[in-house]
């Protein structure tokens, strides 16, 4: 059933404003962390690495989460509508399979978010003049970040399930993204107890050598906890509570 | 009954004055992290120092939570899909206005909470210095007129989107914008509205590399410039209230 509730997802995304924030946000960081790198290319000595670090600065440290988060208050948009909840629980359809196709989705979204930054980041070096193709630990980097979406996504997706205004999970994902970036700062190792925390390991965003060196495997394990864990209470809710349409 | 206790009641149970008040505790939060055992030298500018920081976080957070705020608000008739009832009962304008004014006394809110952070911040750490009120002040009203001017624009765009993805993708836009116009030359950064939180700060900061130590430098207040995004933010706010009137809903 997860095939089809995933193509059903996939439909609902069809022609959708999702995309226009899948492609415009990352043009914002593209361009101006180039024209920020530019004006202080003096100091900036790492070509391709300072470049990385101009464009996902500020991108990983505080809006990778709340766009992440807007996709999932999409997608649950058309459930608070009307009586709709009324008919997705009627569906005979399980809802594990319910919530995984939609964070399929997100992932997906998130996916083709990352690899367009990615591809913008390579179009800006190559008009900053570097020579040659990034380095492909950027291309790690930018793939460890998309993995720390599923544990945003899972909590994103289960705040957006329980909340039905559309802008609060927004908000909150900022505010999470922030103390994140505030743990971060202060103690490396608490911040892999901080799901908004992950994006910006993953991002190894402002750094030219790898933050997250010989770290994978905490980084991964707290990936995937923080994935059971909002991802088995979203289904445990969806089977237990009933639901308000 | 009056209109705006009218805007109240129908904001009953939804908690939306949660809203300026945590991102207020997040500047707190942010503004005393990483300041304890402060010198004396820090201690002596402490005000100076959060008044030149608030403006960076205003860039951040203000945006966001203005389209979360009016979003919030305006969701509500947008959702029920009942306006042509409504405009059986309240005249177009009045509403559009009423509604405005209820986001703008959030703001307000906000803004004199933020002093409130100030002054907190001031009084748990310690600081030397003697409040500048002048300043203070100054932050406050170019903090709420920075506020109104995106305001307008997330109020009509909340009104009129059947879906509020549209006003949160802009917040979310105007919030990067804003944040990466703080590194810009002035002239280009003042193309940015959203960026005009940053351009009224009353410090600007240099860092002396013999004393390894930050000099906060005071800035004179651009009255041109607030005189000029008043005019602007006057003037926009009629052109989308008369956006609002001519749409059919």
């Amino acid at each position: 059933m997860l095939p089809l509730t995933i193509k059903a997802e996939n439909r609902k995304l069809k022609g959708s404003v999702i995309w226009v924030a899948c492609f415009l946000i990352p043009i914002i960081p593209a361009i101006m962390g180039t024209f920020n790198y530019w004006m202080n290319r003096t100091v900036l000595s790492g070509e391709w690495y300072s470049l990385w670090s101009q464009l996902t600065l500020f991108y990983s440290l505080l809006f990778y989460a709340p766009l992440v988060a807007l996709y999932c208050s999409y997608l649950w948009r058309l459930e608070h509508l009307e009586h709709n909840w009324n008919v997705l629980m009627t569906l005979p359809v399980p809802v594990r399979d319910i919530f995984f196709g939609k964070l399929c989705v997100i992932i997906k979204v998130t996916l083709i978010t990352q690899l367009w930054l990615y591809l913008l980041f390579c179009l800006c070096g190559k008009m900053a003049g570097f020579s040659g193709f990034p380095p492909v630990t950027i291309l790690c980097w930018t793939l460890r970040g998309t993995m720390a979406a599923l544990a945003i996504g899972s909590l994103q997706l289960l705040l957006s399930m329980c909340i039905r205004s559309f802008a609060i999970p927004v908000g909150l994902a900022l505010l999470g993204s922030i103390f994140g970036f505030l743990i971060a700062s202060f103690n490396k190792t608490a911040s892999f107890l901080w799901p908004y925390s992950l994006m910006l390991l993953g991002m190894n965003s402002n750094d030219y050598e790898d933050r997250m060196a010989g770290q994978m495997i905490p980084f991964s394990v707290s990936t995937l906890a923080f994935f059971l864990l909002f991802g088995v209470t979203a289904i445990w809710l969806l089977k237990k509570r009933d639901v308000k349409a | 009954m009056n209109e705006l206790t009218v805007e109240y009641r129908k904001q009953k149970h939804m908690f939306i004055w949660l809203i300026p008040l945590v991102f207020l505790a997040v500047i707190f939060l942010w503004s005393t992290a990483g300041q304890g055992g402060l010198s004396d030298y820090d201690l002596a500018q402490g005000y100076s120092y959060l008044l030149y920081l608030m403006p960076v976080l205003n860039c951040i957070l203000m945006p966001v939570m203005l389209a979360v705020l009016s979003s919030r608000i305006c969701d509500m008739e947008v959702k029920g899909g009942t306006w042509k009832l409504l405009f059986t009962l309240q005249e177009k304008s009045r509403f559009y206005d009423r509604k405005f004014l209820t986001e703008f006394l959030y703001l307000a809110l906000f803004c004199v909470g933020e002093l409130t952070v100030l002054l907190l911040c001031g009084m748990l750490l310690g600081y030397t210095e003697p409040l500048p009120v002048k300043q203070a002040l100054l932050h406050l009203a170019a903090t709420l007129l920075t506020g109104s001017a995106v305001l307008t624009l997330q109020h009509i765009l909340s009104l009129l989107a059947a879906n509020q993805f549209v006003p949160l993708l802009t917040g979310l836009a105007g919030s990067f914008l804003g944040l990466f116009s703080e590194f810009f030359p002035p002239a280009l950064a003042r193309l940015v509205l959203w960026g005009y939180f940053g351009a009224f700060t009353p410090y600007h900061m240099d860092w002396n590399n013999d004393a390894q130590k930050i000099i906060l430098i005071h800035k004179s207040f651009p009255t041109g410039l607030f005189a000029g995004l008043f005019g602007f933010t006057v003037l926009s706010y009629l052109l989308c209230r008369h956006i609002f009137l001519k749409k059919e809903l």
